[in-house]
């Protein structure tokens, strides 16, 4: 392993649209690290697929969790991107939400973020360079039937882009979301043929987008995008402007 | 390194955001950073990453958010290098 390259971490970075991020990454030549948490598998072979890249096991939504990826990263040193796309929805009415489930999706997509931002962010304040990016939703933006608690998470984590970007752009950090649409993932393939077709007709590309769609953007901003900072990017096939 | 070296130091490195001279003129141990010497909280972080590089050590979280006085400085910075 070249332990002189520029890291690149994603959290999240065995499946779907994080899976996507770790590979345009590595194109653009950083060396990756692969954050997963319980997709050992799939993180394992986007790792034996790209040169140079790491694999860092943990659960974003306990501290200690979020600790050990920190520490991992402390060690390599040289991280230069920190893509914060792990996340999770338990869907449901708010009428029958669980306060439990409440808890296990804030953890991880808001906590989980806010928390390795400040962490990592720090190590990139040394560098005086860095790029962070935060993987929100659309639905953030929209809201949803169902989705009360992850769209209140999203919705934070656009928030919180946005003064992150105001802290670190005295040390030459750029921080973004990516909100993508509705993507082909597995978090998506849970949802019935009805729902499917449902959301199809509110995207005026009348298709879903695919992972790579989103990571390209993703990497536009990691390895250009000079001059953007504090901005949610819409990645959606039009189904919402902002 | 003797506590008065480190004074020494930690003065010059706070000395571009000190915003109250006369509270800086008169420094000693209980002196508050944030509050007498009136440093702006989001530079702590310069100050912090100014110390590690001063003294080479490093500084967690939980050792930073501890630094409220200058005496708390010296005693973390003595209790790394010695
Ligand atoms: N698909 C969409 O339509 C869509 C739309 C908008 C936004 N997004 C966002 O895009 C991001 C990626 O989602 P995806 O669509 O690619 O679905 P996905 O394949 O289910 O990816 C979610 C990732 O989050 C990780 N994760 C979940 N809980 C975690 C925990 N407690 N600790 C550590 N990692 C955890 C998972 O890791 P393991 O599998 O290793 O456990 C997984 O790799 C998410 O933030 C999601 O909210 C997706």
């Amino acid at each position: 392993m070249n332990n002189e390259l520029k890291v690149a971490l994603v959290t999240g970075g065995g499946t779907g649209i994080g899976a996507a991020c770790c590979r345009e990454l590595a194109k653009a030549g950083y060396a990756v690290g692969i954050h997963y948490n319980s997709s050992s598998g799939p993180a394992e072979a986007v790792q034996a697929e790209l040169e140079n890249s790491f694999t860092i096991q943990a659960d974003l939504s306990t501290r200690e969790g979020a600790d050990e990826i920190c520490t991992a990263l402390k060690e390599r040193g040289n991280l230069e991107v920190l893509v914060n796309n792990a996340g999770m929805t338990m869907d449901a009415p708010l009428f029958s939400a669980k306060i439990d489930d409440f808890d296990k999706v804030v953890n991880t997509n808001m906590r989980g973020t806010w928390y390795l931002t400040k962490r990592l962010g720090r190590l990139m304040m040394r560098n005086k360079t860095g790029r962070v990016i935060n993987i929100s939703s659309v639905v953030g933006s929209t809201g949803n039937p169902t989705q009360s608690v992850y769209g209140m998470t999203k919705a934070a984590i656009d928030n919180f882009t946005r003064t992150a970007a105001m802290e670190f752009a005295p040390y030459n950090i750029l921080v973004n979301s990516v909100a993508p649409g509705f993507i082909e993932t597995k978090m998506t393939d849970v949802l019935s043929e009805d729902v499917q077709q449902h959301i199809l007709g509110q995207i005026p590309l009348n298709r879903m987008g695919t992972p790579e769609e989103v990571a390209s953007f993703v990497r536009f901003l990691a390895t250009e995008g000079t001059y953007c900072t504090g901005t949610v990017f819409h990645v959606n096939g039009g189904m919402y402007g902002g | 390194m003797e506590r008065s070296e480190i004074l020494n130091k930690v003065k010059e490195i706070l000395e571009p955001y000190v915003k109250n001279e006369e509270a800086f003129g008169n420094i000693n141990e209980d002196t508050s950073i944030l509050d007498d010497l009136q440093v702006n909280s989001a530079r702590l972080v310069d100050i912090i990453l100014a110390f590690e590089d001063e003294f080479d050590i490093e500084v967690d979280d939980e050792a930073a958010d501890q630094v409220g006085t200058i005496g708390d400085a010296i005693e973390l910075i003595h209790g790394q290098i010695n």
